[in-house]
Order: structure tokens, then sequence, then C-alpha cells
């Protein structure tokens, strides 16, 4: 900027001088144009002019001067303005400088560090080349040794590749002779070959040798069975000729065959008539056994008849000897009932002895026991009788002493009496007399109680010993009695004690039998008792009536109830289906009764009736639907091709045209077995016989045979 | 339980001999198979678990017998109590469970409670129903559906109330019997006794 403001200073300063040197020349120019009279004038007030625009343009350069110096001093600001905003710019970077200068003082000083570590890093490293380069040598002088070592082991090598070679020459002799020896070889191999095939060959005939030697054996065996059999045909010719003797003697043994028959049938009756015969003689020595077992009898009979005899007359002689009428059995049967019957008088009367002996027994153990009761009693008497004595004694003692008391007090009184006035204790004394007195009386009194009592016992105790007696007497009696008793049935009663003691075992013994069913009874009454059993007399059974068990029970009931309903039910609907199917089908019957465990139910077959009349009646529609169909397709082809087919027989089909003059004008076709059409010959075909040979034997088509047959009858109709 | 913890009286024993019964059906019917299982649950009594049934017909039937029963024991007309188990297609007894109550019938008299604890009592009865669960082991199978009866045996004056009939005792022909526990509240004392058909194979 500025230099511009220098550069536009200058070039107004070159203007001017321009401009101050141009006006110059067209001044001139301009008073030479003008004329020279005036040049003087002009010429002053040209340079007045002149001096006017300089001074103008003095002024107005001054002016500019001006504005420049001011404009200058603007820059001049400006520039110093700047100048010291560059100043503080580059003071701030200075500092900015003085920063990153301590910064890289700060990095050098590190750096310094690290050189000196690297120099370290350095000394080591080379400490480290150093040992490097000691282990280097000694690798080198390794090497060095290793280079001496290969240079032996080249030696080595070299002398071994002289002994290689060596050896190769040597395996190529060998291998030389090895060929030589191959050659050998294959000619020996030949040589085997050779050998081999003659051994094959000899093998060979030897399998044929022994094939003939086997088959030489076989022919040899043959030979032997040929033999064998000559043998043995000359056996059979030998038996054939003794055949051929025996063959002539057939008629002699044919004869003596007939002979012989007949002795066969000869002695088979007499074998017949021998079993019967031997049948005879078996019953025959039956006869006899049983003869001789009878004669026996018979012998035993007559002997024991003779016994019998004896006794007999031993009976008679005996009933004569003892008076008796025995002459027979019944007599001597009588005989035996009447002893019997006064043996059972004499055993009655036994009894009743036994009886009264047992009835005095009784009475005399009850007697003894009275007895023994009796002297009990008499030495209770006794000895009541005793004490009373001594009772008595005592009192009379008393008595005694009571008399002395009496009278030893009575003497006393009396003493008393007479010492001391009556006055002073006469009714004492008295008083007390009496009382002595009445006691005395009271004692007289009870003495004379006791004697009497005492005179009691004494009676009572005579009458017991009298007692006693008669009862002792009466036992001695008894005993006497017993005695005798005794003495005439001892052995009686010894037997009855017997019987009796044996009567008490047998009692014992059934007690104690009893005694066991008893408690197999208990035993039993308990088993029951544990099994449920009840006395009916003590105890009721008794349930609520709606138990489970009942309602269980009913619940069957109700079940087998309704199954059986419905069985009979079952059973009554099959029975009506086996009808209904007899009528309607036979096999259909023989199916139901096949069938009749495994009956369908009723549903089903209400089911299958309905399905069944459905059916039918689809079919009715279906047939009315087909006839009407039929009928629509039938007159639709006697519109359409004019011709109304008909089915006359079966594979006869008879067109009959719209258009025929007559009703019974029509063709008549037959279809063929392989399906073709045949015109049939009718009143009608025959005179068609142009159309017949044009279309039908000559064009073969049926269809154009017809329309040609309607084209002729409809221009026939339409002519008329 | 009127009774006190030292002593008991009729009616105490009555309902205790009562509850055991009601227990010892239902562990019956359970340990049988009379019911099926599923209609069983479980409930602690005696300081044990018991099954009880929630078949309603048969809780009903149940409270029935065992009310009146309850009542019959107060009175102590009762011998024996018996759960017999009949096959439904034969008919056939096949098991009796039978219980003999010997009733003291002085307690009905005197009212004065027995000296004897509930807790030893509940032990005894207790040990009976572990002795019922334990001889499903010896009892043969029951292989064909059975119902079960409930029989009393009452003393013969006894008057038959409503809904209640004379039965027959129902003994099982050709049996085996096996003695259970006893217990006894020394008023009632009760014997256990079951019964079952001998099998062919034994």
């Amino acid at each position: 900027m500025d230099f511009e403001d220098d550069t536009t200073v200058l070039t107004t300063l070159k203007s001017f001088n321009s401009f101050i040197s141009h006006t110059d020349v067209p001044q001139r120019l301009s008073e030479n144009s003008a004329g020279s009279g005036n040049l003087q004038s002009q010429y002053k007030r040209s340079m007045e002019l002149l001096e006017a625009a300089e001074r103008a343009q003095s002024k107005n350069r001054y002016l500019q001067l001006d504005g420049e110096k001011k404009q200058m001093e603007l820059s001049h600001k400006r520039a110093r303005y700047e100048l010291e905003k560059v100043a503080s710019d580059s003071a701030r970077d200075l500092e900015h400088e003085v920063d990153r200068n301590q910064d890289l003082l700060g990095r050098l000083k590190k750096f310094e560090e690290r050189e000196t570590e690297a120099a370290k890093n350095l000394s080591e490293q080379v400490e480290a080349t150093r040992a490097l380069r000691k282990s280097m040598e000694g690798l080198n002088r390794k090497l060095e040794e290793r280079d001496t070592r290969l240079n032996t082991a080249n030696q080595t090598i070299s002398s071994l590749k002289d002994e290689i070679r060596e050896l190769k020459q040597r395996i190529q002799n060998q291998d030389s002779t090895i060929s030589s020896q191959t050659l050998e070889n294959q000619e020996l191999q030949e040589q085997l070959d050779l050998q081999r095939r003659k051994h094959q060959e000899v093998s060979q005939l030897c399998q044929t040798l022994q094939a003939a030697q086997s088959s030489c054996l076989e022919h040899m065996i043959k030979i032997k069975e040929l033999e064998r059999r000559l043998a043995l045909q000359e056996q059979d010719i030998a038996i054939v000729k003794t055949v051929k003797s025996e063959v002539a003697k057939v008629p002699d043994l044919e004869k003596d065959l007939k002979r012989l028959r007949d002795d066969n049938v000869f002695l088979r009756e007499s074998r017949e008539n021998c079993s019967l015969l031997k049948e005879e003689v078996k019953g025959l020595r039956r006869k006899l056994e049983r003869m001789e077992k009878k004669t026996e009898e018979l012998v035993n009979i007559e002997l024991e008849k003779e016994r019998l005899v004896e006794k007999l007359k031993a009976w008679e002689n005996l009933g004569q000897s003892t008076g008796l009428n025995i002459r027979k059995p019944e007599d001597l049967s009588r005989e035996v009932i009447h002893i019997q019957q006064r043996e059972i008088a004499l055993k009655e009367q036994n009894y009743t002895l036994n009886s009264r002996l047992r009835s005095a027994e009784r009475t005399q153990n009850e007697h003894r026991a009275e007895l023994a009761q009796q002297r009990s009693k008499t030495l209770e008497e006794q000895k009541k009788r005793e004490m009373q004595e001594s009772l008595v004694r005592r009192l009379q003692k008393r008595v005694l002493l009571l008399t002395k008391e009496r009278d030893g007090m009575r003497a006393i009184l009396e003493s008393y009496d007479s010492e001391l006035a009556p006055t002073e204790y006469s009714p004492q004394l008295s008083r007390r007399l009496r009382e002595a007195e009445d006691i005395l009386q009271k004692t007289q009194s009870h003495n004379v109680e006791m004697e009497a009592q005492l005179m009691k016992a004494q009676e009572e105790t005579g009458t017991l010993k009298l007692q006693l007696q008669t009862v002792e007497l009466e036992l001695e009696a008894l005993k006497m009695h017993q005695a005798s008793s005794a003495d005439s049935n001892t052995s009686e009663t010894k037997e009855e004690v017997n019987i009796l003691r044996q009567k008490i075992e047998d009692l014992e013994s059934e007690r104690q039998r009893l005694e066991e069913q008893n408690n197999i009874l208990e035993m039993r009454l308990e088993r029951h008792n544990l099994q449920g059993d009840y006395d009916p007399f003590k105890t009721r059974v008794l349930h609520f009536k709606m138990n489970p068990t009942t309602v269980a029970k009913q619940e069957r009931q109700q079940d087998v109830e309704a199954l059986r309903e419905e069985v009979t039910r079952l059973s009554e609907l099959v029975r009506s289906l086996q009808e209904g199917g007899a009528m309607v089908q036979g096999d259909c019957s023989i199916n139901a009764s096949g069938f009749g465990l495994s009956l369908p139910p009723s549903k089903e077959v209400v089911d299958l009736r309905k399905q069944m009349e459905s059916l039918e009646l689809k079919i009715q529609r279906l047939k009315e639907v087909f006839q009407r169909k039929i009928q629509e397709f039938r007159t639709v082809c006697y519109v359409l091709t004019g011709y109304q087919i008909d089915i006359t027989t079966e594979n006869q089909y008879r067109l009959t045209s719209v258009f025929a003059e007559h009703m019974d004008d029509s063709l008549l076709f037959k279809k063929g077995s392989n399906g073709s059409m045949q015109l049939m010959e009718t009143e009608f075909s025959r005179t068609l016989g142009e159309m017949v040979a044009l279309h039908l034997h000559h064009q073969k088509s049926i269809p154009a045979f017809l329309s040609a047959v309607t084209l002729d009858l409809f221009s026939r109709q339409t002519t008329i | 339980m009127t009774s006190t913890l030292n002593g008991i009286t009729l009616k105490g024993s009555a309902e205790l001999v009562a509850d055991f019964f009601s227990f010892g059906i239902n562990s019956i019917l359970y340990q049988r198979g009379i019911y099926p299982p599923e209609t069983f649950t479980r409930v602690t009594h005696y300081d044990m678990s018991l099954q009880l049934t929630t078949d309603t017909k048969l809780k009903n039937y149940l409270t029935n017998v065992v009310s009146q029963l309850k009542e019959w024991l107060f009175e102590c007309t009762v011998q024996k109590f018996v759960l017999v188990i009949t096959c439904l297609e034969t008919n056939e007894v096949l098991e009796r469970w039978q219980f003999d109550i010997d009733c003291d019938k002085s307690a009905k008299e005197s009212s004065a409670p027995r000296e004897k604890s509930i807790k030893s009592i509940q032990q005894e009865i207790r040990s009976v129903i572990r002795q019922i669960t334990a001889s499903v082991t010896f009892l043969p199978l029951l292989e064909t559906p059975c119902a079960f009866d409930l029989l009393v045996y009452t003393d013969k004056d006894l008057m038959v109330p409503d809904k209640w009939e004379e039965s027959g005792p129902q003994i099982i022909d050709q049996s085996e019997e096996v003695r259970l526990r006893s217990f006894t509240t020394t008023i009632h004392k009760v014997n256990s006794v079951v019964a079952y058909k001998k099998t062919d194979s034994v």
C-alpha cells in the first residue's frame, strides 16, 4: 500500500511534469496560428494565465500534497499500528520460542542422558563384541580344526572312493559271473522243466497204472463174485435137479396131501371132540371133588351123629338118672329156662340181701357214728358231772365257810350286843343282821338250786348212761347181726366190693373222659366265639339296614335285572330279525344265524334301513331322470338327424326316417361282434340298391348313405 | 373328652371306644382296599397318622352306626362289634374283624371315675391300630370286589331302634383266626380278633 501510495505521488508528479511540457507546445502552436500582433499581449496574458494556472496548480499540488501527507500520516499510523501488532506478535512468538527453547533444552538434556546411556550400552556392546570376537576366534579355531578334519576326511573319502572303484570293479566282475551263473541257472531250469515234465508224465503213468490196478482189483472182485455166483448157480442147478426130482414126486405128494387133508379134517373133528371130552372130564372131576368132599362131610356127619347119639344117650341116661323128664331138647330148654328163672330169683334174692346188707352197713355206720357221738356226749356229760361234783364240793365248802362266818358274825354281834348299849347301835346292827340273814337265805336258796341242778345233772347222766347202754346193746346186736351176715356173705361182699371198685374205677375213667370232652367243648366254644358264634338266647345281632353290603348287593341286583331285560329284548330282536331275514333272503338268515352271538344293535339296523330307503329313493329318481334324458336325447336325435332309432332286439337297430313315405319303411342295422354295423335287408332297403352300392359298397360310409337316403326322401316329398 | 386327665368315667370310656372303632374301621377299609385309596385323607390322631374317608355316603353311614354304638356302650349292652367283608360275586364272607367288648356293668351304678390315664389308654389303642395295619401282611389278598357290613352283638332285651334290623352272625366257612392286641379303659375291655377264609393253597 505504501508503495502504491508512493507511486501515485510519483505518477502525479510525472503527470504534472508532462502536463507542463505539453502545454508549452500547444500554446506555441496557438500563438503561431492566431497572429503575431497580439502576440505580446497574449503572451503576457498567457504568461499571467500561466502564472495563475501555476498558482492554482501549486495550490492543488499543495492540497494534493497535504492530502498525501495526511494519507501518508494515516498510512504511517496504520503502518506503525501494524508494526506494533507485528511486534507484539513477534514478542509472543519469541515467548513461544523461548518456551520451545526450554523444552528443547529439556529434551536436549534427556538426549544427553540417553546419549550417556547409549554410550554405556555402547561400551557394554563393545565388551560384548570383544567377547564375541573371542568366541569367534575360538570358533575360527574350531573351524580350522574342522577344516583339518575335513581335509583328513576328504583324504579318507578319496581313499574310500578308490576302494569303491575297486569294489565296483569287483562288482562288475561279480555281475559278469552272476550273469554267467544266471545263464547256467536258466539252462538248469530248462533242464528242471524237462525233468518236471518227465515227472508229470511218469506220475500220469503211475496214476493210469493205479487206475489200472484198481480196475484190476475190481475185475478181480467181479471175477470172485462171478465165481461165487457160478458156485451158487451150480448149487442152484443141483437144487433145481433135486427140485425136478421132487417135482416128479409132486403127484405122489398131492395124493399124500389129499390124504393128509382128510386126516387133518378128521383130526380137527377129533380135536373138537377131544376138547369137548376134556371139558366133560373137567366137569366130572369137579363133580368128583364135590362128591369126595360130600363123602368126607358124610363121614364127619356120621361121626357127629354117633357123637350126638352118644350125647343123646348120655342125656337120656342123665334124664333117667336125675329123674327129670328130659327126653327132648325142648324139655332141656324148658329145664334150662326153669333153672335160669331160679337163678334170676336167686340173684334177685341175692340183690335184695345185698341191698339189705348195704342198708345194714349203712345203719351200722350210722349207729357207729351215733355211738361215737353218744360216747363223746357221755364223755362230755361225765366231764360236766365231774365239774358239777367239784362245784358241789366247792359250794358245800362255801356253805361251811358261810355258816362258820355266820356263827362268827353272830358271836361278834352277840359280843357287841353285850358290850354296847342296845340303843345306840341296835338299828344299825339289826339292819346288818337282817342283811346278813338275807344273804344267808340267798346263799341257802342258791345252794338248794345248785343241789337241784346237781340232781338234774346226775339224772341226765343216768339217762345218758342208760341210753349209752341201750346203744351199746344195739350195737352189739348189730355187730352180731353183721357178723352173722358177714360170715354168710363174705365172699359175695368181697365180690361186690370188687365190682363196686371196678365201678368206681369205671366212673373215674368216665369222669376223666367227660372232663376231657368238656375241655374240648370249651375249646370249641372259644373257637366258635372267635369265629363269631353267639348264644341266641342271650344275644341278638343287629346291623344297620342300609349298610354298604346291602346297598352294593341291591345295585348289583338291579344291574343284573337290567342286563337280563336287555338280553331278552335283544334275543327277541334277534329272533325277529332272523325270521324277517328268512322271509326275504335265504342267505341272510344263514348269516344271521351264523352271527347270532354278535348281534348288531337295533339302532344300527334302523339306520341301515333308513339308508337303504334313501338309496332306493335316489335310484328311483335317477331312473326317472335317465328316462327323461333318454327321451330328450332321442327326440333331439330324431329332429337333428331325421331318423328315429329303435332297438328291436339285441344288437339290432331300426332306423325310421322322418320323410318316409310309409310307416313301415325302415332300415335295419346289426352290430357285429367286432363293433362294425351291417345293413340288413328289408323291403325298403331293396328299393335303394344304387345308394347301397354307391355309399356302402363303394364309399363304405353309413352316415353318407343315410344322408343320401334322407335327401332322396326329402326331394321326393317336396316334389310331390 | 369329658373325663379328666387322671380318671375316666363311663361316658368318657364309651366315647373313647367309639372313637377307636371309627378310626379302626376307617383304617381297615383303607388297608383292605374296600374303598379306593384316593377317597381317603390323612389325619393325625392318637399321635399317629391315620386315613379317614371322604366318601360322603360312607361317612354318613359310619357316623350313624358309631353314634348308636356309643349309646349302647354307655348302656353297657354291647357284647361284640364286628366288621364283615363279603365278596359281592359269590356273597361269601371273606373276613371278619371282631371286637369283643367286656363291659363292666358296675360302672353304671357307681359314677366314680376309674384310675387310668387317657394317655395310657391311647397308647394301647395305638398299638391295636398298628397291629390292624400290620395284619395286612398275612391276610390273603381280596381279589374280587367286596363290600363291608358292621354287626353289633347286643343283649337280648335291647329295643331294636329304627333303621336297624336283626342279622345273621355271618360266620366264615372254614376260617383261620388270629388274635390281635386288646385294650381296656377299665370299664370297657376290647379284644380284637380277625378271622379270614382259609385259602386253598394253605
